[in-house]
């Protein structure tokens, strides 16, 4: 038996560390694992790609999982950047997600009927459990119900071993998880397909919106000439989102002065007036393209005009 | 080969003949290079290059920015930041002072910038030693730095010149270290020519600013981050630029000839023809090799000699044509490859080099003295079998193999 596995998250959501503790769980239940993360830019909300390997027998091998038995989303904005991951999934393997939408909506999202999806709300676990949102115990908690190992009470001791703090917290977290996931069984799997895609080694998503080029044509010295960042959106690092309410709203623009990624903004607005009338005025709205989700405007806005709701 | 001194018809530029020892050489020949950034740090056996060079920039000889920096790394620092500024620069060093700047060497590689750097040679601590050997510039040799090893007050003088012309060359841009001998040819005085008119200098090697450089003009950062993704193929072009710069250092040094009336080559064969034994080695103990040589010869010994004159690149075709008819190659290492398959690191590679085995020889190891006669011996021990190659054999280590 081997099990491969591939964990596709953000920087700051714990991907690496919920690798870990998996690995560390399996490995007190006596299997051979192996944890093995991709780091890039070591940059919160920047996604991250975690291998994870598991098997009965020894080995050696830290061959970068093409095919994976196991494919873990942390995040369901996820899904679309990283189908290339889900496409590889093997025909009768898993897909995990942790989203707040509906099972059948994932489900249609995901695109798969040859694969078990199990669904659940990790950020909203972590939450209630660990006030903090870290949705990787909670997805170690569904690892283990599909998968069958490792046991609850060694991913408790992993916990123990790996973070020794918070252990009966996360614990909680990941045993509610274990109880509450929804499981969607493949509507049919054919034992001989291949997976659609593969887990390329240059499939690497940390290089942004370049063309891969040979060395000869690579800028020399590695110099970069301006360019811009605009493409570079960042609002899918979001778990949460502001939305405002225009009649609380004083235009005080306290928002506006604390929000570190300038992605509040003032836009014309047209709104109907008393007598009917068609009015233009400028009202506080957001980018979401490069809201973080970060919530300072929440905190500073005066009237509570500003609250975050969840996104994923 | 253009070993010789060209005849002097074809010389253009007047020269008057001077004394001085060989950092004060380098320090003139800098000064004609006319660099726009010196930072460096004293350290012996170069520290009267760098005192020469601030009395120029004091006096009002040189119009450059002199940078007394507190360390060797900042000194290796600041010439980077000049250099990426597009100016001509220049330090030097030897020793613990080179292993103190050493994690900026190969950022000087990965940016391609034409850092002349000069390095009289001095072993490392400990114990502490201050004296010459080629323990420091052998530790470069992984680096990506051309690196030239040079013989005489005279060579170092017109290397560095060369090494300006040949960094700045577009299609080089690479750091360039001049090294020559602790003491033996720093501190040692010697007839050199230097020409009459500075200017010469440089019209030979003027400043191109053709490499990458930050302009307000035209913005650019260089020093961003390398992903695994790219890492590989920005520093694979310092690696063709590295194996291509051989043809420029030969045109170069092949211009100077004519311009200077001294060339050297790449290495530089002595009474190689037909020789069943040489004797390959480098830096200021070459005279010594010659006359060892010599006497080899007026006993019937068919030897030669050959001197490495620049080891980044390796000149493998040369050296295979210049030593692939003689039988017994003995190398004479001045550093020790500690623990490596042959305990001399010219060795290794020159034995990588002709596929066959060589005579593997320590000597001057911490500046231990040598003689003509030391070197004769040795050489006799290797033609007459009693040294065999492969083994590690050592001239003036008491107690030696």
């Amino acid at each position: 038996m081997r099990i491969e596995t591939v964990w596709l998250g953000r920087g700051g959501q714990g991907i690496v560390t919920a690798t870990y503790i998996i690995a560390n769980a399996a490995i007190l239940d006596g299997f051979y694992a192996m944890a093995n993360p991709e780091f890039g830019a070591e940059r919160r909300g920047a996604p991250v790609k975690a291998f994870l390997t598991i098997s009965k027998e020894p080995f050696d091998d830290q061959e970068p999982v093409k095919t994976p038995d196991v494919v873990v989303v942390f995040d369901d904005k996820l899904i679309e950047p990283m189908r290339f991951a889900i496409d590889a999934a093997k025909p009768g393997g898993y897909v995990i997600v942790n989203t707040a939408k509906k099972p059948e909506e994932v489900k249609r999202l995901v695109g798969r009927n040859d694969v078990y999806l199990v669904v659940l709300d990790a950020i909203d676990i972590a939450r209630r459990h660990v006030k903090l949102d870290v949705p990787n115990g909670p997805l170690a908690g569904a690892f283990a119900k599909v998968m069958g190992f490792p046991r609850l009470e060694s991913i408790r001791q992993a916990f123990e071993n790996q973070l020794g703090k918070a252990v009966e917290e996360n614990f909680a977290a990941t045993k509610e998880a274990y109880e509450t996931a929804v499981v969607i069984p493949p509507e049919r799997v054919d034992p001989t397909a291949k997976p659609r895609g593969i887990i390329s080694t240059t499939s690497a998503f940390l290089t942004g919106p370049y063309e891969l080029v040979g060395w000869a044509e690579v800028n020399k010295a590695g110099a970069v000439y301006p360019g811009t960042s605009l493409p570079y959106t960042t609002g899918g690092w979001r778990i949460d989102k502001p939305v405002i309410d225009h009649s609380k709203c004083i235009m005080c623009r306290k928002c506006w002065l604390y929000c570190p990624d300038d992605a509040v903004i003032e836009a014309w607005k047209e709104i109907e007036g008393p007598r009917g009338r068609k009015i233009r005025m400028k009202a506080i709205e957001f980018d979401y393209n490069y809201c973080k989700g970060c919530g300072i405007c929440a905190d500073v806005c005066p009237t509570g005009a500003i609250q975050m709701v969840r996104e994923i | 080969m253009t070993a010789q001194v060209l005849a002097p018809k074809e010389r253009k530029v007047a020269q008057r003949r001077i004394a001085l020892t060989g950092n004060h050489a380098v320090a003139l020949a800098v000064k004609m290079c006319r660099p726009e950034v010196i930072a460096a740090y004293p350290i012996t056996p170069q520290t009267p290059v760098v005192e020469r060079l601030a009395e120029y920039v004091n006096n009002g000889e040189l119009d450059a920015e002199y940078i007394p920096v507190e360390s060797e790394h900042s000194a290796m620092s600041a010439v980077i930041g000049a250099s990426a500024m597009g100016a001509r620069t220049f330090t030097e060093t030897a020793s613990q002072g080179l292993g103190h700047m050493y994690e900026n060497l190969p950022i000087a590689v990965g940016l391609r910038l034409p850092i002349v750097m000069g390095m009289a040679v001095r072993t490392y601590s400990a114990p502490i030693n201050v004296w010459g050997d080629y323990s420091d510039v052998m530790s470069m040799r992984e680096l990506g730095w051309i690196i030239y090893l040079t013989q005489t007050a005279q060579e170092a003088f017109d290397t560095v010149i060369q090494a300006y012309r040949v960094a700045e060359d577009s299609r080089v841009h690479l750091p360039v270290v001049v090294a020559y001998d602790g003491f033996w040819t720093s501190h040692v005085l010697q007839p050199l020519e230097v020409p009459e008119d500075e200017e010469e200098v440089m019209r030979f090697a003027p400043i191109t600013r053709s490499w990458v450089k930050l302009d307000v003009d035209r913005p650019v950062s260089i020093g961003a981050v390398g992903t695994p993704e790219w890492y590989w193929e920005i520093r694979w072009q310092a690696v063709e630029a590295l194996r291509g710069s051989i043809k420029v250092i030969e045109e170069v040094d092949e211009e100077f000839g004519k311009v200077f009336g001294r060339s050297y080559g790449l290495a530089v064969p002595y009474r190689l023809e037909n020789a069943e034994l040489a004797i390959v080695t480098y830096g200021s103990i070459f005279g010594l090799v010659k006359k060892a040589v010599d006497r080899l010869r007026a006993e019937g010994v068919r030897a030669g000699a050959l001197r490495l004159r620049v080891i980044r690149p390796w000149p493998r075709d040369l050296l295979r044509k210049l030593l692939g008819h003689v039988d017994k190659v003995v190398v004479i290492d001045r550093a020790i490859n500690h623990g490596g398959p042959l305990y001399g690191p010219m060795a290794v590679e020159l034995e990588a080099t002709l596929a066959r085995p060589v005579y593997n020889v320590l000597a001057t190891v911490g500046m231990r003295a040598i003689d003509t006669d030391m070197i004769y011996e040795g050489a006799l021990k290797a033609y007459r079998g009693q040294w065999v190659p492969d083994e590690v054999y050592t001239i003036g280590l008491r107690g030696g193999p």
